[in-house]
């Protein structure tokens, strides 16, 4: 960490990568810093509420409703009508949305529409969707940012167009044609790895060699998208005075990209990865139905198709909240490195 | 959108099984063969692992709820049991209960079985039926699950071990509706202790946790020996996903794989592929009460025009049979003397003439991507109507949409069926006149009154003849075109043996089961 003191505007870098909490820890953060914070934080609450009232709106508008769509064929028109009113259907829509963002102030996310607690419903694929993105997320970043050094330490050459051409063709593929592509090859072919993920009786995935073949389907392609910005970050560093007066200096090429170009590459890098948090959630929704992993993003794929508002708010919110802790701690990461300017 | 994705989803899947079909037919007939499905003797032990359909988001615990997860109502199935199952030389066999009707049929008496206990050591009684059965009664779907029983208090006991039923009818046919959600438990069991009430079934619940399970033997179970050690049931929501779990050894059974999966397992010697026919009835429904197939000449003609051994081979992939436009197929009673009807154009095309059918419209067919195959018979089947001259148009309609826009209302549209070992299952619920589900508008006086002979009558051959009556009126002029019937599809390791052959909800009858 102390290294980074030799970036360009030296003193407003602090850990870059480091949380909110870390940072505040070591220097405290003076008041106007704290009421932006403030104001950032409440923009993102307030960004999941009207999403939140949009989920709402769009269940309304899709054909059919909870009533109908968990329905037994044999109900008459009048059971369903009475279903409608035991699950509050008959209600207006802001009116339920109103209740519903009430009890979320209390942990309560209500009940599905088939009479199910969604907290109970979400407690364990919340925590695996989480691992699974998590997992993902860090070998994205650890991945993208060496595979864009070593491009970048070699402009031009061979290596740096393997790399540039492998990453955006592994952008452009698809989540699920990577994860068939991986199951073929690390499962049905070779046996090395389970095909499918079993959860035990305590919610988790039965063993860790589960996880390996849908985190690698979730890498592949964010790793793409990354390491082409962590390039082109670079390479914009390259060109700005205090690294080419490093590289006339004659230091060793690592040490000027290490030391003098990444540190100035930060902000692009954080924004770039806070971007893949949504892109590696959205991505589970495929890689979870494909190994039966059990996340949030199966659940949410059924709760559309019964029109289950509250189910669908309720992994919403879950989502959500990651998402925009995340863009938050770029947001902050920003704020740091770039300082006044951001 | 959801839509889109499954359907990506299942392109992917049919990527990996031709890749894998490509795969494995290079080569590799290793262990295969050893046991190739009689097993001998059963054999106590083991623990088999099953993978069954269900959704993350549409799990509930309540034997008494709507199911829609194949896997929860297996775990409901095994830990719970209904008063009758489905049987293989009568469609309704008894199971917590043996019966007895009043001579007027309306009168139903239910003895509880001997010997049953509750998972916690508790004997099942009386009580503890009507107290079930009432339960059933009162949730929203109650007057269509025990069709004829007016109230809550149509249900009473008769001392410890008989419950008396009365139908508002007489309904020679009574406990065939007791088969599916007759879920028995322990009388006054709070709506919270549900997803943890003992039942009486062969296996007991060691733990559930998000559609997954694990199910140990029932040593005191009164309705016979039980092979298994345990079940493990584990949830999938796709059948791709589970064909790929049993591929990789994770799983011993995929129960309703599904035909694509079974093309795939089809070159695989160590998997066998389990059929259960008459599974699945995806008839073509035509409005009978007006509009432009209201003329019986032209439903005939309809019914004609349809090729088919083409929609079994193409539509199913060959995994079924061809039907003769009676709904019930597994029947024991099924009317098989009715003679097969053929494609016949030149007949078609002169029935059409006399009815005058307007041969320069479009029509349009209905139907969605419910179940497998589904979308594709439609697709067939208006190009083989053109080659007859009827110009139809298949339009593809979202779950949603089709229930509340066409179904029950349509001219023209597809729907599938999963009980179809009852003749008079569709009599009641389809095709009486006035039937809640009346898919077609079908009003006959003399079906209807057919209808009346065949479940208001005790003796055999009255029953017999009324019901091949019904039959004979559904072939000649119903609103149904019942092309073919699908499989039901199960995979297994070889080493399972005596897996249930029973179609619907027979699938989950799985106390006979052993491992060799």
């Amino acid at each position: 960490m102390a290294e980074l003191s030799h970036a360009p505007k030296g003193s407003a870098v602090a850990a870059p990568a480091g949380t909110g909490a870390a940072t505040a820890r070591r220097r405290p953060l003076p008041i106007p810093h704290l009421g932006r914070f403030a104001a950032a934080v409440g923009r993102r609450v307030l960004m999941l509420a009207i999403l939140l009232a949009l989920v709402f709106a769009a269940v309304e508008l899709l054909p059919g409703d909870a009533a109908t769509a968990t329905s037994e064929r044999g109900e008459s028109a009048a059971d369903i009508a009475a279903r409608r009113h035991l699950l509050g259907l008959d209600r207006p829509v802001w009116e339920r949305f109103w209740d519903w963002m009430a009890g979320l102030f209390t942990g309560d996310l209500g009940v599905s529409a088939r009479g199910e607690k969604i907290t109970q419903m979400l407690a364990d694929p919340f925590p695996n969707t989480l691992l699974l993105a998590a997992l993902a997320f860090v070998l994205t970043a650890v991945a993208s940012v060496a595979l864009g050094c070593w491009a970048a330490a070699r402009p031009g050459r061979l290596i740096d167009r393997v790399i540039g051409h492998a990453s955006t063709s592994a952008f452009a593929i698809p989540e699920f044609v990577v994860s068939v592509g991986l199951l073929m090859l690390l499962s049905l072919w070779t046996g090395w790895l389970p095909a499918v993920t079993v959860a035990g009786a305590d919610g988790r995935p039965a063993t860790w060699t589960m996880l390996i073949t849908p985190v690698l389907a979730l890498v592949i392609p964010q790793t793409g998208w990354n390491t082409t910005i962590v390039r082109g970050a670079l390479a914009d560093q390259a060109a700005t005075p205090h690294v080419e007066a490093a590289h006339l200096d004659g230091l060793p090429v690592r040490r000027v990209i290490w030391r003098h170009a990444l540190p100035g590459a930060v902000p692009a890098i954080a924004t770039g990865l806070a971007t893949s948090t949504g892109m590696l959630l959205g991505g589970t929704v495929v890689v979870e139905t494909l190994f039966n992993y059990p996340g949030i993003g199966s659940v949410l794929a059924s709760a559309v198709s019964t029109r289950d508002t509250p189910l669908i708010a309720g992994v919403v919110v879950c989502a959500g909240t990651a998402i925009s802790l995340v863009l938050l701690t770029a947001d902050l990461v920003r704020a740091r490195v770039l300082g006044s300017h951001a | 959108m959801d839509i889109n994705r499954r359907q990506v989803l299942l392109a992917g899947g049919a990527i990996g099984a031709a890749a894998l079909l490509a795969a494995c037919s290079s080569g590799s007939g290793d262990t295969a063969a050893d046991s190739s499905g009689k097993g001998g003797k059963p054999r106590k032990g083991g623990t088999l692992r099953i993978g069954a359909l269900g959704r993350a988001g549409a799990i509930t615990r309540d034997p008494h709820g709507t199911q829609a997860n194949e896997s929860d109502y297996l775990i409901l199935a095994l830990t719970f049991d209904t008063l009758a199952v489905p049987g293989a030389k009568s469609n309704t066999v008894p199971r917590l209960a043996s019966w007895e009707p009043s001579a007027d049929l309306k009168t139903w008496r239910f003895k509880v079985a001997k010997g049953a206990v509750f998972h916690d050591g508790t004997p099942a009684t009386a009580d503890d039926v009507v107290w079930s059965l009432r339960r059933l009664r009162n949730t929203p779907a109650g007057a269509a699950r025990l069709p004829g029983v007016k109230n809550a208090d149509s249900i009473t006991a008769e001392g410890a071990d008989t419950v008396v039923v009365v139908s508002e009818y007489a309904n020679a046919d009574f406990p065939l509706m007791t088969r599916f959600a007759t879920f028995v438990m322990k009388k006054d069991t709070p709506d919270k202790a549900v997803a943890k009430a003992p039942g009486t079934g062969p296996f007991k619940l060691d733990w559930y946790r998000n559609g997954n399970a694990r199910l140990v033997r029932n040593d005191k179970w009164y309705g016979g020996t039980v092979y298994l050690d345990a079940i493990e049931v584990t949830m999938f929501e796709t059948p791709q996903a589970m064909a790929n779990a049993l591929f990789a050894g994770q799983i011993d059974v995929a129960s309703n794989a599904g035909p694509i999966a079974a093309r795939t397992a089809e070159s695989r010697k160590d998997i066998q592929v389990v059929r259960r026919p008459d599974d699945m009835s995806m008839p073509i429904v035509m409005r009978t009460a007006d509009g432009p197939f209201a003329d019986p000449r032209v439903r005939e003609a309809m019914r004609l025009v349809v090729d088919r051994e083409a929609m079994v081979k193409q539509a199913l992939s060959g995994y079924g049979n061809v039907a003769n436009d009676i709904m019930g197929t597994g029947d024991p009673d099924y009317a098989k003397d009715i003679p097969q009807r053929k494609r016949d154009l030149a007949k078609a095309k002169q029935l059409l003439e006399d009815a005058k059918f307007d041969l320069s419209k479009t029509y349009e067919l209905y139907t969605t991507e419910d179940v497998s195959g589904i979308a594709d018979s439609a697709t067939l089947f208006a190009s083989q109507a053109r080659e007859a001259g009827i110009k139809i148009k298949v339009v593809k309609q979202e779950s949603g949409t089709f229930y509340e826009k066409t179904w029950l209302k349509g001219d023209l549209y597809t729907n599938y069926w999963g009980t179809n070992d009852s003749v008079l299952f569709f009599a009641s619920k389809t095709l009486l006149s006035g039937a809640g589900q009346n898919e077609s508008g079908f009003d006959d006086k003399e079906f209807d009154a057919t209808y009346r002979k065949a479940i208001g009558t005790t003796d055999k051959q009255a029953r017999a003849k009324a019901l091949h009556e019904l039959q004979q009126i559904e072939y000649d002029r119903s609103g149904y075109l019942l092309w073919g019937m699908a499989d039901g599809v199960d995979l297994a390791a070889a080493k399972v043996q005596d897996l249930p052959k029973l179609p619907g909800y027979g699938r989950v009858q799985l106390e006979n089961v052993w491992l060799s």
